[in-house]
């Protein structure tokens, strides 16, 4: 039957010729865009531009996912993920919504984390998740935080002085040889990655041996979560911090260890002798699950504070008319905190699993399915936040005051989704703000009073596709900053 | 609130337990899509319940417990092809009506050796495209008594690739299915007007199917069973010609070609399947919904079950001849296990007033062009320098020889 040329049909359909190698597999190399730009990745024939899923595990991606997450938005605001056996939900709306409705979207643990960090408060639900959220988050806010805030500034201004002493760690200051009164600091290093740990390990009631191990496991847990290429190590850190945790809550079980202010007078147990001495369901806490709980603490309370450190300072120093105005009302500090976790955060989103079939925007979402809710988009979306990708201290947008779990939403300001909304907002958002700020506004001042100027360092700094622009931050957090700072000369 | 519970088990892995010797990535690698079987052997020995977190499934890869997830229609469900290119309740899949079974049955027991004869005298060039891939497509054409146009060739092709995950293919996989909507219902208009015609057309308009229907029944049929089969079937015979000779002074050995073929290249290398609630197995618990890929390439190699597992061998004795009815050992032997060609009958034998299975109208169509080409074609052999191999185009694709240049 000569009617058909059935091979020719075949090869043209199928693309059996087509020499591009990769081209068709599972991977794709796509091309870095400028930033705000994306990959024509296809059209539907009413001109839907179309989302290729491999985009998911690119390089692109992970510098400039904004223009995608707004092709998402607008046009599948509930997008089926085959290649990864997930849906992603990008709308700022649609992610509250869901995150309040723990009963149809569920946090029971399925997720990436829980192998190394264990069954942490992240992965449950109602009432379980109240008990034990409220077994150590009262350490995290209120006043038992505000009297140790005068400790934590003390911590940050004795690291801050190690800069012009000369005592600061190998490799964190540089000086300048061509000019005396230059030289260089790695924010990370000198401070930023050091202070929220020594900050959790003080809340947390870890000896002070402890915190030379704290980095390796929180780093390591972290890089090792499910399906990472580094698993092993992540769950290599976890029995390493098990076995330590073993120990002291064995001694704390007998005999637990308190918190003192500024004065000296004990504020309360420290967190892990809270958890060896607390009764949940008639029964007390067992070591497996208070070091789950210090775990989630580890990993929560360094990287994130540590990202948004970085990120902000990195943030306002590109915007400096910005910086200069937050550094002459240092109050300003906790509305650029804000900006900087609706601009660029340090977590992009959190899973959730759907408990029963659910119909979100025409797809219809099978029980037990893998939901990512994409905080990191829901923080760009213009429907809530005008002009999202520019970062303004000032917008008249976001809500900057104190972070309240139900979410805020009133005369024109919408709080950011950077902590989650809902039951499982960030226990240590109030902490991590109170770091954040606290030591920005150490940082700033003992620069002040030194009469020290700052700025990026940029030729140390990694840059953009064109070689000379600063690289964007994309999702997460930088990984270092470097700073030039210049004192008066004599 | 059936189903919901605020607290579960959680399983944290333990050193001993983690899963260095493979990377996720791997399977989804172009490696994978060439040679799947060393990979899937790492799984098979080392972690026969993986975990493939950016994949979000998990892998089974032992005989004994791919056969046992396949058979276990109480805890695992099999989505349709419908359903996963979002497209479920858009139109009936009628596949199961034994009208239009037992019209399949007829067109291949009754067109198949001449369809099978007719392409093959026809070859010029390339086995692979010209006649093997051709043969589904050309029964369905025959069924469906219509001509086979380049334009539903294309349909006929983009409409297997709806349920991928590439969105482009996806977008036209499910505008192929809407001009094939649009395409059959005035057919189906006339020959529901025709009254007793026999062919797939006029059964699906006596069942009151629309176009949509017709369009998800063929969607759901699976066509790349035999095309797959059959051009690895033929990869083998090719490449070491004694096995063609083999072959040839025997006619009984096409049929143990066509079992080994889907024993050890089986086009489908791995099927989906997903829990219907949580089930504790293989020393884990699969929540509800998950997907268990279940891999077939790593199953048939399973050296527990099958001896020299890795070799092809026409001679094999243990192997199962028969068609697997609701288990995979109908008469004490493992079976290849080759997905998409049924669910297995729940029946001990087939009723009179049944059609068979599409496993054995596929084998005996795969048979039958064997037979034919062999007869045919005495002197058929590969084109001087010609090195074809195996390959999915995609991921989730069927893995099979997509070009054999043959000198007639």
């Amino acid at each position: 039957m000569s009617v058909c040329p059935f091979h020719q049909v075949l090869d043209d359909t199928l693309a059996l010729s087509d020499p591009a190698p990769g081209a068709s597999g599972a991977r794709r190399d796509f091309p870095l865009m400028p930033i705000g730009q994306a990959v024509d990745m296809g059209r539907t024939a009413d001109g839907t531009p179309l989302i290729d899923p491999r985009l998911f595990d690119s390089t692109e991606f992970q510098r400039n996912p904004y223009p995608y997450y707004r092709i998402m938005r607008d046009h599948h605001p509930v997008l089926y993920d085959a290649l990864h056996n997930s849906y992603w939900v990008t709308r700022y709306a649609d992610i509250e919504a869901c995150y309040n409705d723990d009963e149809g979207f569920n946090t029971i643990p399925k997720g990436m984390s829980n192998g190394v960090l264990g069954n942490t408060q992240l992965e449950l639900s109602g009432v379980e998740h109240r008990r034990r959220r409220n077994l150590y988050g009262r350490h995290l806010v209120g006043q038992a935080l505000d009297k140790r805030i005068p400790i934590i500034e003390r911590l940050a201004e004795d690291m801050i002085g190690t800069w012009f002493d000369g005592t600061a760690p190998e490799g964190a200051v540089v000086p300048d040889d061509q000019h005396p009164h230059r030289r260089s600091v790695e924010l990370g290093q000198a401070f930023a990655n050091e202070f929220p740990i020594r900050v959790v390990c003080q809340v947390l009631g870890f000896p002070d041996e402890a915190r030379s191990q704290f980095f390796y496991w929180y780093s390591s847990m972290m890089n090792g979560l499910g399906g990472s290429e580094t698993a092993h190590l992540g769950i290599g850190a976890r029995q390493d911090l098990e076995d330590y945790v073993g120990e002291l809550v064995a001694q704390r079980r007998v005999q637990p260890t308190f918190l003192y202010d500024d004065a000296g007078n004990p504020i309360g147990k420290d967190i892990i002798s809270e958890l060896c001495h607390t009764v949940v369901d008639g029964d007390l806490l067992s070591t497996e699950e208070i070091t789950s709980n210090i775990a989630l603490v580890v990993g929560g309370g360094g990287e994130t504070t540590r990202g948004a450190i970085l990120n902000m300072w990195y943030l306002l120093l590109q915007q400096r008319d910005q910086f200069d105005l937050v550094c002459a009302d240092p109050n300003r500090w906790d509305a650029a905190f804000h900006e900087t976790l609706r601009c660029a955060s340090s977590i992009g989103g959190q899973p959730r699993h759907t408990t029963w079939d659910i119909t979100l925007h025409d797809v219809t979402i099978p029980a037990g399915s893998l939901v990512n809710m994409v905080d990191f988009s829901a923080n760009h979306d213009e429907r809530v936040f005008a002009d999202p990708e520019r970062f303004d201290v000032f917008r008249s947008d976001l809500y900057t005051g104190k972070i309240i779990r139900s979410g805020y939403d009133k005369d024109g300001r919408r709080s950011h989704m950077a902590f989650g909304v809902g039951p499982h907002l960030c226990p240590g958002a109030w902490i991590s703000q109170q770091e954040s700020v606290l030591g920005s506004k150490v940082l700033a001042r003992a620069l002040a009073t030194r009469q020290v100027s700052v700025a990026i360092d940029e030729a140390r700094m990694p840059k953009d596709i064109d070689g000379t622009s600063l690289a964007p931050i994309g999702l997460g957090a930088i990984r270092a900053l470097w700073l030039t700072l210049e004192s008066p000369g004599r | 609130m059936t189903g919901f519970r605020t607290y579960e088990v959680y399983q944290r892995a333990r050193l001993g337990e983690t899963t260095e010797l493979i990377k996720p990535r791997q399977l989804t690698s172009e490696a994978y899509l060439h040679d799947p079987y060393p990979l899937v052997a790492t799984l098979r020995e080392h972690y026969p319940c993986y975990r493939d977190w950016p994949g979000n499934a998990f892998w089974i890869t032992r005989y004994d417990d791919v056969t046992s997830v396949f058979a276990d229609d109480a805890n695992y469900e099999t989505r349709s092809r419908a359903t996963m290119c979002g497209r479920a309740g858009w139109g009936r899949d009628l596949g199961d009506e034994l009208d239009v079974l037992r019209c399949l049955e007829r067109t291949a027991d009754i067109h198949g050796e001449s369809i099978a004869r007719r392409l093959a005298c026809a070859l010029d060039r390339d086995l692979a495209t010209e006649v093997l891939a051709r043969f589904p497509f050309e029964l369905l054409c025959t069924a469906m008594a219509v001509e086979p146009t380049a334009e539903l060739a294309r349909w006929y092709l983009l409409i297997q690739r709806a349920p991928g995950w590439e969105p482009r293919s996806r977008q036209a996989g499910l505008d192929a299915l809407d001009a094939l909507a649009v395409w059959a219902e005035p057919l189906l208009a006339e020959r529901r007007a025709g009254g007793d015609g026999e062919d797939l057309l006029s059964v699906v308009a006596r069942l009151g199917g629309t176009g949509a229907d017709l369009a998800v029944t063929l969607l759901e049929i699976d066509h790349g069973t035999l095309h797959g089969v059959l051009a690895n079937l033929w990869w083998h015979l090719l490449t070491v010609p004694e096995r063609l000779a083999d072959v040839r002074s025997d006619p009984l050995l096409a049929k143990a070609a066509v079992l080994e073929t889907m024993r050890h290249s089986p086009p489908i290398v791995s099927v989906d399947r997903f829990t219907r609630h949580e089930v504790e197995r293989f020393g884990r618990l699969l929540p509800d919904g998950a997907l268990v890929r279940l891999s077939a390439a790593a199953a048939n190699r399973d050296p527990s079950v099958f001896g020299e597992p890795d070799e092809f061998d026409l001679h094999r004795r243990d192997l199962c001849q028969r068609e697997p009815r609701g288990q995979y050992r109908a008469d004490g032997l493992p079976s290849g296990i080759s997905f998409g060609t049924g669910e297995p009958s729940k029946h001990p034998a087939v009723p009179d007033d049944r059609p068979r299975s599409s496993y054995a109208i596929t084998r005996d169509l795969a048979v039958r062009m064997t037979r034919v080409i062999i007869d045919e074609l005495p002197a058929v052999r590969l084109a001087d320098g010609a090195a074809p191999t195996m390959r999915s185009l995609r991921l989730g694709e069927i893995h099979t020889c997509w070009s054999l240049p043959v000198e007639v």
